[in-house]
């Protein structure tokens, strides 16, 4: 069975760097007066707090709410990759994150060479591997550039080979954050309909986006998220409203 | 099937800052408590069975640096070739050895320690150089550090092959215990990978430690016999002896020049493999939860 379990998660985030001291300082003023003097320990933001979720087969939901509202730390705590501060997280079902497409490509590496690397970063085994070469060839047209290294490519043709490389698994649990930006406008449409074949494969997927229209088109509930805290989960239509409807964001104090 | 635990929208709190608060209340919050078994699993063996992952990035990391050139990573054997035959030269007669003992001795011992040393060194920075990877798929922590190993075990295997040439030129024929450098070896690899792991984690915490290891490495390559033999001590062996990377050397090259390395290397070598794999298991079982908050 797949499924997600969130019971009260609360991710807290330690910031260390020395270069931030006067950041910290100034935080640090403001919140607790500046008349507390910080002797050898760091500052930590609260990125999520007391989030309850509950996910099961088919439920498409998207992420919505401001920068720094702590959709991607949600997407990394699901992924596993962040461990909750309290609370507990259950996920039962293989996780395929999508955050970064260009995740493991190496610039010197032909494009061959990088199908390798990125789909083993992935998780996939040689034969999906070698499998899947054929399809990639195929969707981004790259041809006998695929032979060569990924450094001499144009930026497009990098974001096509990453994409596709991305695109070619077999999420169980699909975690996107942002939907990536991809060439020119025809290449823009094989990718949209190659994300939405990659999307129906999913049982659960989680999509962190601004675009209201995409979002409605791929899920069937949503997220709201307010500077780490659950704000609504509930239908998509019902939430965009009610999350639109809430007037212009303020800009949040660039921390998270 | 829905849960929908805020659902009024007046509930959002509205003018609610990010809330800064000093570590020492974090750290009072309870922490959620994992079985150790689980994680030892999950970071340590599980990092073993994704060997692909790597073996594949460390072949990368040396297929990158040699990109383009045309002996490709045979520059590693080149160059480790000529300075030993440089240093052969002129060290046998600084030390008063015959050159015939010296250069099978220096290059049995060099290759080894550019594995021990560069894996020690470049461990600092291993979970920086994953941190793409480790913020985007949970991969356990010990393939970021396998990674470092592994590639300079490449560069050793790279380095190591003259000795073979040198072997025959100088005659130093093979006995039965030149077996006895597959354990060493192994028993090194176990030395190095517990090793790694712990700079790999203090140093990410600690972002000190990297130029703190390169001086402690670089003063340690002068202060062990590999560029100059023990018999140099004269009376005092026991500075080589008291030196534990003198028994990391010592239990691969003495098979390697025909000899079984002394008990006490054994000893020593085998003794610091299980307290310090223990202390570094231990050490990122107890840090897991908080590394891919320091990178």
């Amino acid at each position: 069975m797949v499924a997600i379990t969130l019971h009260d998660v609360g991710v807290n985030i330690p910031i260390f760097d020395v270069s931030r001291a006067s950041l910290k300082k100034a935080l640090l003023g403001r919140a607790i007066g500046g008349r507390f003097a910080q002797s050898g320990s760091h500052l930590t933001v609260s990125a999520l707090k007391n989030i309850n979720i509950e996910a099961h087969d088919g439920d498409r939901i998207a992420l919505v709410g401001d920068n720094g509202s702590g959709k991607s730390t949600l997407l990394r705590v699901v992924s596993k990759v962040y461990p909750p501060t309290s609370g507990t997280v259950n996920v039962a079902g293989a996780v395929s994150p999508m955050f970064d497409a260009t995740l493991g490509m190496s610039m010197d590496a032909t494009g061959l060479e990088n199908i390798q690397i990125a789909g083993t970063i992935w998780g996939m085994t040689r034969t999906q591997i070698k499998n899947s070469v054929d399809d990639i060839a195929d969707f981004t047209e790259l041809g006998d550039y695929l032979k060569i290294p990924v450094r001499t490519y144009s930026n497009g043709m990098m974001l096509r080979l990453a994409f596709a490389i991305a695109t070619v698994r077999d999420p169980e649990i699909l975690l996107i954050d942002e939907i990536i930006g991809v060439g020119d406008s025809v290449f823009f449409q094989k990718a949209t309909s190659r994300m939405q074949k990659l999307v129906e494969r999913s049982r659960i997927l989680m999509v962190a986006a601004h675009q209201d229209d995409m979002l409605r088109r791929l899920c069937n509930k949503a997220i709201w998220l307010s500077h780490g805290s659950l704000v609504q989960f509930g239908d998509i239509d019902s939430v965009l409203v009610a999350y639109r409807g809430q007037g212009v964001p303020v800009p949040e104090p660039a921390v998270s | 099937m829905n849960v929908q635990d805020v659902p009024n929208q007046d509930a959002r709190p509205t003018s609610t800052p990010v809330v800064i608060s000093p570590a020492t209340a974090v750290l009072q919050a309870e922490a959620p408590t994992y079985p150790i078994g689980q994680t030892i699993a999950a970071e340590v063996i599980a990092g073993f069975r994704e060997w692909r992952v790597w073996a594949i990035l460390g072949w990368d990391d040396i297929r990158q640096r040699y990109r383009r050139s045309v002996l490709g990573p045979f520059w590693i054997t080149l160059s480790t070739g000529m300075f030993i035959l440089l240093l052969g030269v002129i060290y046998s007669r600084l030390f008063h050895t015959d050159i015939a003992i010296y250069i099978p001795y220096l290059s049995a011992g060099l290759p080894l320690w550019g594995f021990i040393s560069a894996s020690i060194n470049e461990s600092c920075l291993a979970f920086q150089e994953g941190s793409r990877i480790m913020k985007q798929i949970k991969l356990p922590y010990s393939v970021y550090v396998l990674r470092v190993v592994w590639r300079n075990f490449i560069v050793f295997v790279h380095t190591v092959v003259i000795f073979i040439p040198v072997a025959i030129i100088f005659k130093t024929t093979p006995t039965w215990a030149t077996l006895l450098v597959l354990p060493g070896l192994f028993i090194v690899c176990v030395n190095v990978a517990w090793l790694a792991t712990v700079l790999a984690i203090i140093s990410t915490r600690y972002r000190d430690i990297l130029p703190i290891v390169g001086t402690c490495i670089q003063i340690a390559m002068f202060a062990t016999p590999i560029m100059w033999p023990v018999t140099a001590l004269g009376e005092d062996t026991y500075i080589a002896a008291i030196n534990p990377l003198y028994h990391l050397i010592e239990i691969v090259r003495a098979p390697m020049l025909g000899t079984a390395p002394q008990l006490l290397s054994w000893l020593v070598d085998g003794g610091l493999a299980i307290v310090g794999s223990a202390f570094a298991i231990t050490l990122l079982v107890s840090k897991s939860r908080r590394i891919v908050f320091w990178v």
